[in-house]
């Protein structure tokens, strides 16, 4: 027997409230591994990069900036690549089905974010074919069941062809697969000049421009070297990380980083309740028993110790079972939830577990300490 | 009640007194005691007359308000409470009258408690473990639980608890009170084995005239002192 394993009987000493314990423990970290997993993979706002700049409209992402603005960005000795890309909303068969697409020059945007989208010289070469092929992303192809060399009819929301319809043809050319889980691959990249050529108006308009600073530049002080350039301009810009553009872009909705913290807040302030409360209780009834262990010679910073792992075990066990199915659950989500449940979250559910672990069981472990064996013993 | 020889356990003008409803209610007034190493005494007297008392302050478990208390090299009055469980975790063993095992460990388990306080390696533990488990004669019943266990056989436990980490003084409250005559006859042979054999200073608080007569010398305690001394034909 090791002190661990004294800590563990301890803990299982009544089966039935260890185990419900541990599922409300469970359960909390179940939403909490759900809830985190969801902000970090949110718009790929997990593999989002606080290097890779975008360059939109001062007066707002949906107004475009003419094409031309491209090279004063590319005249700047900091930027390391420059791309464009002019985004497509619309559906697919019915109007709940949506999809986005990215138009953009394949090859500038290889050079600018080719590493983090997985894109290869091969996909490359596959969309330069035909002015319609498109790349999928594996999270779309694999939520529609595309393959390369089917036929993709996509309704725009935004952006009507110069016949008036609104319906655009693409061929799968790829399927790119993002450089790991937490990439946003549900979206499509075609080409500008097919999308430019065929849209109603607009032409030779991006949505925003995507920069690469050079290796050892700051992205903060080339973003404001840029936004200089153009603020005496007819279309001033504001240029931001990618990540602050997806934070941006999730509060136009709601803050959802304040909404999970609410919510888990909430949850987390709960069970800590209910596991002091039963911690309290649980050690109470082993008064005298602590009495006994402190006559064996436990100190008081053994048998502070011992209550502390028993909590420590039972919040790592109900813990990890949250976790667990926190995980399974983003595994059979799929990728178009956007769940990422990467090893940060992890981490900080980790850290979330020890903390609690420890703050629950301070106050039992504290009045444990602190009873006199001889008024221990009384309690019998 | 002292010794011509220097004792192994030594109390001179001990005091100690309860506060009750805010009335202070003393128990000793200038107790003065001395046992030689190997000793086994037994204490009896009527209830309230203060052996519990006697034996919380000898285990270090209850302060004194006055006087000196020391065992072996050891001033337990002068000591705080961090460094008397460690005293207590190398020098002493008790037996108490109603065992107070672990309920959730079993035999094995309850006696290797006093060895997790020890820097011993798991193996090391295992083998004292056997060694006491033979030496109370429950070899076999290592995985057993208390509550399956007879009152008798719970006793062996917690002596095999008490003795395991080989301390030299054993102090003994009632440990016969919870047994019939057989198994209480077992208990205090065996004490008088850890006495006679091994060595072991005992002090056991004790009603029973009977287990009395098991010990070297019997002290009568009375409203806080010794009023009588009987020692073993």
């Amino acid at each position: 027997m090791t002190f661990f394993d004294l800590a563990r009987k301890n803990a299982w000493r009544k089966p039935l409230r260890t185990v419900l314990l541990m599922v409300s423990i469970a359960v909390a970290f179940l939403i909490y591994g759900l809830t985190e997993s969801f902000v970090n993979g949110t718009q790929g706002a997990a593999g989002a990069s606080d290097d890779l700049l975008g360059v939109t409209s001062a007066s707002g992402r949906t107004q475009p900036l003419p094409m031309a603005a491209m090279s004063r960005i590319a005249a700047n000795p900091d930027v390391g690549a420059v791309g464009y890309v002019t985004r497509l909303r619309g559906f697919v068969g019915v109007e709940k089905n949506v999809v986005a697409i990215s138009a953009a020059d394949p090859d500038l945007l290889m050079a600018v974010n080719g590493k983090a989208l997985g894109l290869t010289p091969t996909l490359i070469n596959a969309v330069a074919e035909a002015r319609d092929k498109v790349l999928v992303g594996r999270a779309l192809a694999e939520a529609q069941g595309w393959v390369i060399g089917k036929r993709v009819t996509v309704t725009a929301f935004n952006m009507p062809r110069a016949d008036g319809a609104r319906d655009w043809r693409f061929e799968i050319s790829g399927i790119f697969e993002g450089e790991n889980a937490a990439t946003d691959t549900y979206f499509m990249i075609a080409r500008y000049d097919y999308v430019n050529a065929a849209r109603a108006r607009g032409k030779d308009m991006v949505d925003a421009f995507v920069v690469r600073p050079l290796a050892g530049v700051s992205s903060g002080t080339l973003a404001t070297e840029i936004d200089a350039l153009f603020a005496n301009s007819p279309t001033p810009t504001r240029t931001q990380s990618e990540r602050q553009f997806l934070d941006a872009f999730l509060r136009q909705y709601a803050d959802i980083g304040l909404i999970v913290t609410l919510v888990v807040g909430a949850a987390f302030v709960t069970l800590l309740m209910i596991v002091v409360n039963t911690m309290v209780f649980a050690v109470r009834e082993r008064r005298f028993e602590i009495g006994v262990l402190k006559t064996l010679g436990f100190s008081r910073l053994r048998i502070t110790a011992l209550i502390l792992a028993e909590s420590l075990f039972v919040f790592f066990i109900g813990g990890s079972l949250g976790l667990v199915l926190a995980k399974m659950a983003t595994m059979l989500a799929g990728p178009e939830l956007g769940l990422v449940f990467s090893g940060l979250v992890l981490a900080k559910a980790l850290a979330i577990i020890t903390v609690l672990g420890l703050a629950t069981g301070a106050l039992p472990a504290f009045n444990a300490m602190r009873t006199p064996i001889i008024n221990a013993f009384r309690t019998r | 009640m002292t010794e011509n020889i220097v004792p192994y356990i030594a109390l001179a003008g001990v005091r100690k007194a309860y506060r009750i409803g805010g009335e202070m209610i003393p128990i000793f007034s200038g107790l003065d005691l001395a046992i030689p190493d190997g000793d086994f005494v037994a204490v009896m007297g009527p209830s309230g007359s203060g052996k519990s008392t006697l034996l919380n302050m000898l285990a270090g478990i209850d302060s004194l308000d006055a006087g000196t208390l020391r065992i072996g090299n050891s001033c337990l009055d002068q000591m705080g409470e961090a460094a008397r469980a460690a005293w207590r975790a190398h020098n002493m063993g008790i037996v108490f009258q109603f065992y107070n095992l672990l309920p959730m460990l079993t035999a094995a388990e309850n006696i290797e408690l006093p060895l997790l306080l020890k820097p011993l390696s798991r193996k090391e533990r295992y083998i004292r473990v056997e060694k006491v488990l033979d030496l109370v004669g429950l070899a076999g019943r290592e995985r057993q639980y208390p509550a399956l266990m007879s009152g008798g056989q719970q006793q062996r436990v917690g002596i095999a608890r008490a003795i395991v980490s080989d301390p030299g003084l054993l102090l003994c409250d009632e440990p016969t009170g919870d047994l019939d005559r057989k198994s209480a006859d077992e208990i205090l042979d065996m004490l008088r084995f850890l006495n006679r054999e091994l060595g072991k200073t005992i002090v056991m608080v004790t009603h029973d005239p009977q287990a009395a007569l098991y010990a070297c010398r019997t002290l009568h305690l009375d409203k806080g002192d010794f009023v009588e001394e009987k020692r073993a034909a």
